[in-house]
C-alpha cells in the first residue's frame, strides 16, 4: 500500500527524512517494501528570457546567448537550433543537478565552463534533460507570459513527493490510510496527531430526497448517505491530482478524485452516485437468491452468484457492494447532483465476492480487512464538504445514517505481570501506559498491576490481552528487549530413531557414491499413467498447471526427468539418489483416512559405468552394479540378513522381509526410456524407508557376534539345471539345507553352451563353512554337501557337474 | 700391503655410478682381467707366509665388495630401465573418472541448521505433507474465511461438504507438526520440524511452488520474547558467523502473538541490505487452547524459516528453480 510522505506531514510534524521514516515504520510493524521518489521540483531551474543570440566565433553549431534570469543577465552557450531572441526558456543555473545521469552514473550538475573559449554560466534545457518528456529536438520553449526568474516548479506546477510502499499485514485495517499510518508514527515518535477536518457531528435528520434501506444487515452494518447538489464536474485542481498521481492513481474527475482522496486519507471507501440516475429515489442494500448479471464500471459483464451483496435503486442493482459501481449510475460530465455512499460491509462477504470476481479494488482491499465501523458519518461529511469546496454546489442538509448493527468500543485489561512474563521485560504500568499513549486508546483505569483500556473501533485486531502486549512490544521495539545472554538448559530428548535412520540412509547412499537430487513431488497426470493406475493416485483439486496435477506415487519420475535433463546436456552417466515422500490412495491411510504417505529412497544408475579411457573400455551400468550397492545399503541399515529376494515374471527383483515387500530393483524398460528421451540404459531400486523402519524396530538391536578363532573350510561344486531355474532359488535351497555352519555362499561361474545340452546352464557354487568351536574338515563338510546336492537334484532336477 | 688393500677398498666404496657407461668403466677398472682387483691378488707372492691368511682375507673382502657394488648398480640400472619402458606405469597418466557421492545443497544447509539446533537442545520431529484443514489452519488460529488464509495459496487434495470428513490440503507450512507434537506430548517441548511445504504460486526465480521449511517450537513455563531473542541471536551467530548484524521487527502470523521477524544485514559487492531470514513469535494462546495447553501456565515461542532462502543466500544463487533442475554441473559444486 502506497503512502505519501508529504501527506503524512499534514497529520504530524515529522522530523525524519523519508528514508528514516520508512525505517521507523518497518521497526513498528508496517514493513516498508520500497521507498521511491515521485516527480522532481527541479530546484535551481528558473524561467529565463533570451535577450540576444550571437554566433560563436569558434564553432559553427554553437550560439552565444544573453539570458535574463530575473536577478541577473548571464551568458550561456547553447547548441540548439531553435533558440531565438525573446523566447522564455528553462535555465538550469550553476550548481543545479538535473535528473539525468552522466556516463559514470553521477547526476549531471551544471558548472561554469568555457566552451571553445567562451564562458558559459548555466544551461538552457531541452525537455528530456529536465525529465519532463522525451523531446531532445531543441530547447523547451515556455509560455511567453512568464516572468524571468520564476522558479520552474512554479511556472509548470511541478510536484515532488516520496512514496513509501508498505506491505500491510492482514491484521492492520487501521493502517490502510494516511491517518492511520500517521497515528502509528505519532505513537512511536511521541508526536501530536492533528486532524485537518471535523470529527464530531450532531445528530441530524435523514435526507428527504432519497430513501435508504438495508435488507441484509448481517452483510451491511451501516450505510450513510449524504448529498451535494449543483456541482460542476471538472478536472481536479492540481494539488488533488498531484496527491493521487503520486500514489499511482489516475485522476478521473473532481468527484471521483475526492472520494478516492478521502479513502486514502481516512481509510473509508466511498462511492458517488449520480443521484438523478437512481430510480425511485431509493437505495436498497440487499442480496439475491439467484445469480445476477451486472456490468461494472470497468465495462465487464459479471455473473454474480446468489448471496452477492448489491446496492440497488428502485429498479435493480447499481453497484456490487464494496467492490465496484455499475456503469448506469456512474458520475458523468452531465452529473449535477450526487449521492455519497459511506458504508460498513461485512469483511467476509466482501472477501468472498472479490475472490469470486477475481477483482481486488482499493475499496474491497479495505472492506475485507474491516473499516472502522464508526467512521461512516465522518467520512461522508468530509467528502461532501470537500466536494462543495472543489466542485462547487451545495451540501444538502441532513444525512441518512442507517445503522442496524452497531459496533461499540470494548474494553481490555492488561496485567503488568503478563506483559513482563511474555516479553521478558520489567515494565511498570506507567511505562506501559507511556508506550501505548498515542495509539488513541482510552485509558480507563491504571493501578500498580493492571491497566484497562477502551479499544477504539478502528482496531478490530485488538481482541485479547495478548494483542495489547504485541502493541507494547512493537512500540518499545523488540531490539530494545534485553536478551539474557544465556539460554535456559532444558534436559534434551534423544534424537528420534526415525531421524537417525533417515540420516543414516542419506549418508550411506552418499558413501556408496550416489549424488542426491531433489525432485518435484507433483507430476503430470499423463506421466503418472506410466507409473500405475491413476485411480490409485492422489491428485490436487486446483493444480497450478497440467504439468503438476498428481502427487508422485514413486520417486522414479524425478529420477528419469533428472537423468534426461543431464543426458541432454552431454552427461554420459548419472548415479542419483533421492529421499522423499510418495503418495497413494489407501483405505486406511498413514495419517489421514484414504491417504498412504510413505518415505522412499531411490537409488538409480544410468549410462556408462566406465568410459573410453586408456585404462577402461566403455561399459554400461547393469542391474548387478546396482544390486551390489543395494546389498551394501541394506547391510548398513542392519537389515541385510533379514531380507529375501524374489524375481517376478517381468524380471523385477523384489526385496522382502517375511511377507512384506520393502523395495524392488529393475532395469527401466526401453519403452519408458524412449518416452523420456533417454538413450542409455538405466536401472533403479526403490525402497520404502517407512517399511524398513518398521522392520528395524521389530528386529531390535543385534548383539555383537564373536569372531571365530578357527579357519573356514571352502568347497566348490557345479550343477547343470534348466535355463528357467532361478539362481536365487538354488541359493535359497542350498542355504536351507546346509544349515548354520554355511557362512558364505557365492556363485563363481555361470555358463551356457551347446556342450551342456539345449536350454541348460551350469552354475558353480563356492560354499564356505565355519564352526565357532572347531576347525572343520572334509569329514564334517562332505555329508552336508551331499545333502545339499541331493536336495538340488530333487527340487530342481539339478545334475552335479563333474 | 694392508694399507694398499685398505685404500683400494675405500676407493671402491666411494665410487659413483649413475649410468651404464660408468658401470662398464667400473668393471674395467676394478674387475676385468687387467683391473685393480686381479692386480692386487697378483701381489700375494710378495706376502710372507705367516701373513698370507690375514692378507688373503682382506683381499677377498675387497673383491666381494667390488663384485657386490657392480651387481647392485647393475640391478638398479636395469630396474630403472624397465620402469621407464612401461608406458602404463607412468603415474602422470590421468586416472579414470570416479564420481563421488554428494548431498544436495538443500540437504547440506538443512544439516547445518539441524546441527545448530541440536546444540541448542532441540529435538526433531516430522509430519505428513498431505495435511487436514484442522492441523494446517484451524488449530493454528486461521479462522475460516480469514484473509490470512489467502496469504498462503493452497493446493487442495480433498474438499468435502460432509462435516465428518476433514478437507485435505498440501501443507502450506511445517507448523501443523507443532500441533501434532503438542497434541502428543506434555510441555516442556523443544523441537524442530523440518519438511517440504507447498504453495500454489506462479513459478519465478524468487518462488517455487514447493520449498522446505524448518520450524522450531519451545513450550515451557515462563518462555518470553527475551528468550526467543536469545535463541534467534544464537542461531544467527552460529549460522552466519558471530559478527552477523541483525535486527528484529514486528510481523504478523496468525499462530503467534506477538510476532517478530528477523533480518540480517547482507553485503555483496560492497553494497548491503536487510534480508528477512525468518519469522517467529510467541505461540498464540488460541493455538495453545486448541491443543489443550493452559496458556496461563505455559508460554512458548515458535519460529520458521525457508531452507531454500538460506541456501540461496549462502551460495549467492539468484534463481530458486535451479535447486530442482538437478543439473549435475550444479550439484557437483557442493561437497
Amino acid at each position: 500500500m502506497k503512502i505519501s510522505y508529504n501527506w503524512l506531514t499534514e497529520f504530524i510534524d515529522l522530523d525524519l527524512s523519508p528514508q528514516e521514516t520508512a525505517e521507523k515504520l518497518t521497526l513498528i510493524g508496517l514493513e516498508v517494501e520500497e521507498v521511491a521518489a515521485y516527480g522532481n521540483r527541479l530546484e535551481g531551474v528558473l524561467v529565463g528570457e533570451v535577450l540576444e543570440v550571437n554566433d560563436h566565433p569558434n564553432a559553427d553549431r554553437l550560439r552565444i546567448c544573453k539570458v535574463d534570469t530575473g536577478n541577473e543577465t548571464v551568458q550561456i552557450i547553447c547548441g540548439a537550433d531553435n533558440v531565438t531572441g525573446g523566447q522564455k526558456v528553462p535555465v538550469a543555473t550553476v550548481g543545479t543537478s538535473l535528473p539525468v545521469e552522466t556516463d559514470d552514473g553521477e547526476p549531471f550538475t551544471i558548472r561554469e565552463v568555457k566552451l571553445r573559449g567562451k564562458e558559459s554560466r548555466g544551461m538552457i534545457c531541452a525537455e528530456d534533460e529536465l525529465g519532463l518528456g522525451d523531446d531532445h529536438s531543441g530547447i523547451m520553449v515556455l509560455d511567453q507570459r512568464l516572468a524571468p526568474g520564476t522558479p520552474l516548479h512554479e511556472a509548470l506546477d511541478l510536484y515532488r513527493d516520496t512514496i513509501i510502499d508498505i506491505e500491510l499485514t492482514p491484521n492492520r485495517p487501521d493502517a490502510t490510510c494516511h491517518l492511520g499510518v500517521a497515528r502509528d508514527l505519532a505513537a512511536a515518535l511521541s508526536l501530536e496527531l492533528s486532524r485537518p477536518f471535523e470529527t464530531t457531528f450532531a445528530e441530524t435528520e435523514p435526507l428527504k430526497e432519497i430513501d435508504i434501506e438495508i435488507e441484509a444487515p448481517e452483510k451491511c452494518h451501516r450505510y450513510a448517505g449524504k448529498m451535494v447538489r449543483n456541482i460542476s464536474i471538472d478536472d481536479s485542481p492540481s494539488w488533488l491530482q498531484h496527491r493521487l498521481k503520486a500514489l499511482g492513481v489516475r485522476p478521473v474527475n473532481n468527484i471521483v478524485d475526492i472520494t478516492n482522496y478521502v479513502m486514502f486519507e481516512l481509510g473509508q471507501p466511498l462511492h458517488a452516485f449520480d443521484a438523478d440516475t437512481l430510480k425511485g429515489d431509493k437505495i436498497v442494500v440487499k442480496d439475491f437468491e439467484e445469480e445476477i448479471t451486472f456490468e461494472t464500471l470497468d465495462h465487464v459483464q459479471r455473473n454474480c452468484p446468489a448471496g452477492t451483496l448489491f446496492i440497488c435503486d428502485g429498479e435493480g442493482p447499481v453497484a456490487i457492494a464494496g467492490v465496484m459501481g455499475g456503469v448506469d449510475s456512474e458520475v458523468s460530465d452531465q452529473t449535477r447532483n450526487i449521492l455519497i455512499e459511506s458504508a460498513y460491509f461485512d469483511p467476509a462477504s466482501i472477501r468472498k465476492t472479490a475472490k469470486e470476481q477475481v477483482l481486488q479494488t482499493d475499496a474491497s482491499y479495505r472492506f475485507e480487512r474491516g473499516v472502522d465501523p464508526q467512521l461512516q458519518r465522518i467520512a461522508a461529511e468530509r467528502t461532501a464538504r470537500l466536494i462543495a469546496e472543489v466542485a462547487g454546489g451545495t451540501v444538502v442538509d441532513g444525512c441518512t445514517d442507517v445503522h442496524p448493527v452497531r459496533t461499540e468500543a470494548h474494553s481490555l485489561s492488561l496485567r503488568k505481570s503478563y506483559v513482563n512474563r511474555l516479553l521478558g521485560t520489567d515494565f511498570s504500568t506507567d511505562e506501559i501506559a507511556g508506550l501505548l499513549d498515542g495509539l488513541e486508546f482510552g485509558l480507563l483505569e491504571k493501578n500498580e498491576s493492571v491497566l484497562r483500556y477502551r479499544i477504539p473501533t478502528f482496531r478490530p485486531d485488538l481482541e485479547r490481552e495478548v494483542d495489547l502486549i504485541e502493541e507494547v512490544g512493537r512500540l518499545y521495539d523488540y531490539n530494545n528487549i534485553p536478551s539474557p545472554g544465556h539460554g535456559k538448559f532444558i534436559s534434551p530428548e534423544p534424537i528420534t530413531e526415525w531421524e537417525k535412520m533417515l540420516s543414516k540412509s542419506k549418508e550411506t547412499a552418499k558413501g556408496l557414491r550416489f549424488r542426491e537430487i531433489y525432485s518435484n513431488s507433483l507430476m503430470p497426470e499423463e506421466e503418472a499413467g506410466w507409473l500405475g493406475k491413476l485411480d490409485d493416485m492422489i491428485h490436487t483439486l486446483n493444480p497450478i498447471s497440467s504439468d503438476m496435477t498428481t502427487l508422485r506415487p514413486s520417486l522414479l519420475y524425478g529420477f528419469l526427468k533428472a537423468t534426461a535433463y543431464n543426458f541432454n546436456r552431454k552427461a554420459r552417466q548419472v548415479r542419483f539418489f533421492e529421499v522423499g515422500n510418495v503418495f497413494e490412495q489407501a483405505e486406511k491411510g498413514t495419517y489421514h483416512r484414504g491417504i498412504l504417505e510413505e518415505t522412499n529412497i531411490l537409488l538409480g544408475l544410468a549410462g556408462f559405468k566406465t568410459v573410453e579411457h586408456w585404462k577402461t573400455e566403455p561399459e554400461h551400468y547393469d542391474a548387478f552394479d546396482l544390486k551390489a550397492s543395494v546389498r551394501s545399503f541394506l547391510e548398513q541399515l542392519d537389515i541385510g540378513k533379514h531380507v529375501d529376494t524374489s524375481v517376478d515374471e517381468n524380471n523385477v527383483l523384489h526385496y522382502n522381509v517375511q511377507d512384506d515387500t520393502i523395495g524392488k530393483l529393475y532395469s527401466v524398460s526401453d519403452e519408458m526410456l524412449s518416452h523420456f528421451d533417454i538413450t542409455l540404459p538405466a536401472v533403479i531400486a526403490e525402497f520404502s524407508l517407512t517399511q524398513i523402519f518398521r522392520i528395524r524396530r521389530k528386529i531390535g538391536k543385534q548383539p555383537y557376534e564373536a569372531v571365530s578363532k578357527f579357519p573356514s573350510f571352502e568347497f566348490d561344486f557345479a550343477v547343470i539345471v534348466d535355463q528357467s531355474v532361478r539362481a536365487g532359488d538354488l541359493l535359497k535351497s542350498i542355504r536351507e539345507t546346509a544349515g548354520p555352519s554355511l557362512r558364505d555362499l557365492q556363485i563363481f561361474d555361470v555358463f551356457e553352451g551347446e556342450s551342456l545340452g539345449k536350454k541348460k546352464k551350469s552354475l558353480a557354487f563356492r560354499l564356505s563353512f565355519l564352526d565357532k568351536n572347531k576347525t572343520l574338515t572334509i569329514n564334517e563338510v562332505e555329508p552336508i554337501i551331499n545333502k545339499v546336492v541331493k536336495a538340488l537334484e530333487k527340487q530342481y532336477s539339478a545334475k552335479l557337474r563333474s | 700391503m694392508l694399507d694398499d688393500i685398505e685404500a683400494l677398498k675405500e676407493e671402491i666404496a666411494h665410487v659413483t655410478i649413475t649410468n651404464e657407461e660408468e658401470l662398464e668403466t667400473f668393471r674395467l677398472e676394478f674387475l676385468s682381467r687387467k683391473g685393480k682387483v686381479p692386480a692386487m691378488f697378483s701381489r700375494m707372492r710378495e706376502v710372507p707366509n705367516e701373513e698370507k691368511a690375514k692378507v688373503g682375507k682382506a683381499m677377498n673382502a675387497v673383491k666381494n665388495l667390488a663384485e657386490k657394488t657392480y651387481e647392485e648398480h647393475k640391478k638398479r640400472l636395469q630396474r630403472k630401465e624397465t620402469a621407464a619402458l612401461s608406458a602404463k606405469d607412468d603415474l602422470s597418466l590421468p586416472a579414470p573418472p570416479y564420481a563421488a557421492g554428494s548431498y544436495h545443497p538443500l540437504t547440506q544447509t538443512l544439516e547445518e541448521m539441524k546441527e545448530i539446533f541440536y546444540r541448542l537442545g532441540f529435538s526433531i520431529a516430522d509430519g505428513p505433507e498431505v495435511e487436514d484443514d484442522f492441523h494446517n489452519f484451524t488449530a493454528l488460529n486461521f479462522p475460516p474465511n480469514h484473509p490470512a488464509r489467502d496469504e498462503q495459496d493452497t493446493f487442495f487434495i480433498r474438499k468435502s461438504d460432509d462435516p465428518e470428513t476433514e478437507d485435505l490440503v498440501l501443507r502450506t507450512h511445517t507448523s501443523p507438526v507443532q500441533i501434532r507434537l503438542m497434541q502428543d506430548k506434555e510441555p516442556p517441548i523443544r523441537t524442530i520440524m523440518p519438511g517440504r511445504v507447498y504453495r500454489n504460486e506462479a513459478v519465478s526465480p524468487k518462488s517455487y511452488f514447493l520449498f522446505h521449511q524448518v520450524e522450531a517450537l519451545y513450550i515451557d513455563t515462563d518462555v518470553s520474547v527475551a528468550e526467543l531473542k536469545e535463541t534467534l541471536i544464537s542461531f544467527a551467530q552460529l549460522m552466519f558467523g558471530s559478527d552477523v548484524k541483525y535486527r528484529l521487527r514486528p510481523g504478523f502470523f496468525p499462530f503467534t502473538e506477538p510476532s517478530l521477524e528477523m533480518d540480517i544485514w547482507w553485503e555483496t559487492n560492497g553494497s548491503g541490505r536487510w534480508l528477512e531470514i525468518l519469522g517467529s513469535g510467541m505461540v498464540d494462546p488460541n493455538v495453545l487452547k486448541a491443543v489443550d495447553i493452559d496458556p496461563e501456565k505455559y508460554t512458548g515461542f515458535a519460529w520458521g524459516m525457508g531452507v531454500e532462502r538460506i541456501a540461496l543466500l549462502r551460495h549467492q544463487i539468484d534463481d530458486i528453480r535451479i535447486f530442482y533442475d538437478n543439473d549435475v554441473r550444479f550439484l557437483e559444486q557442493f561437497h
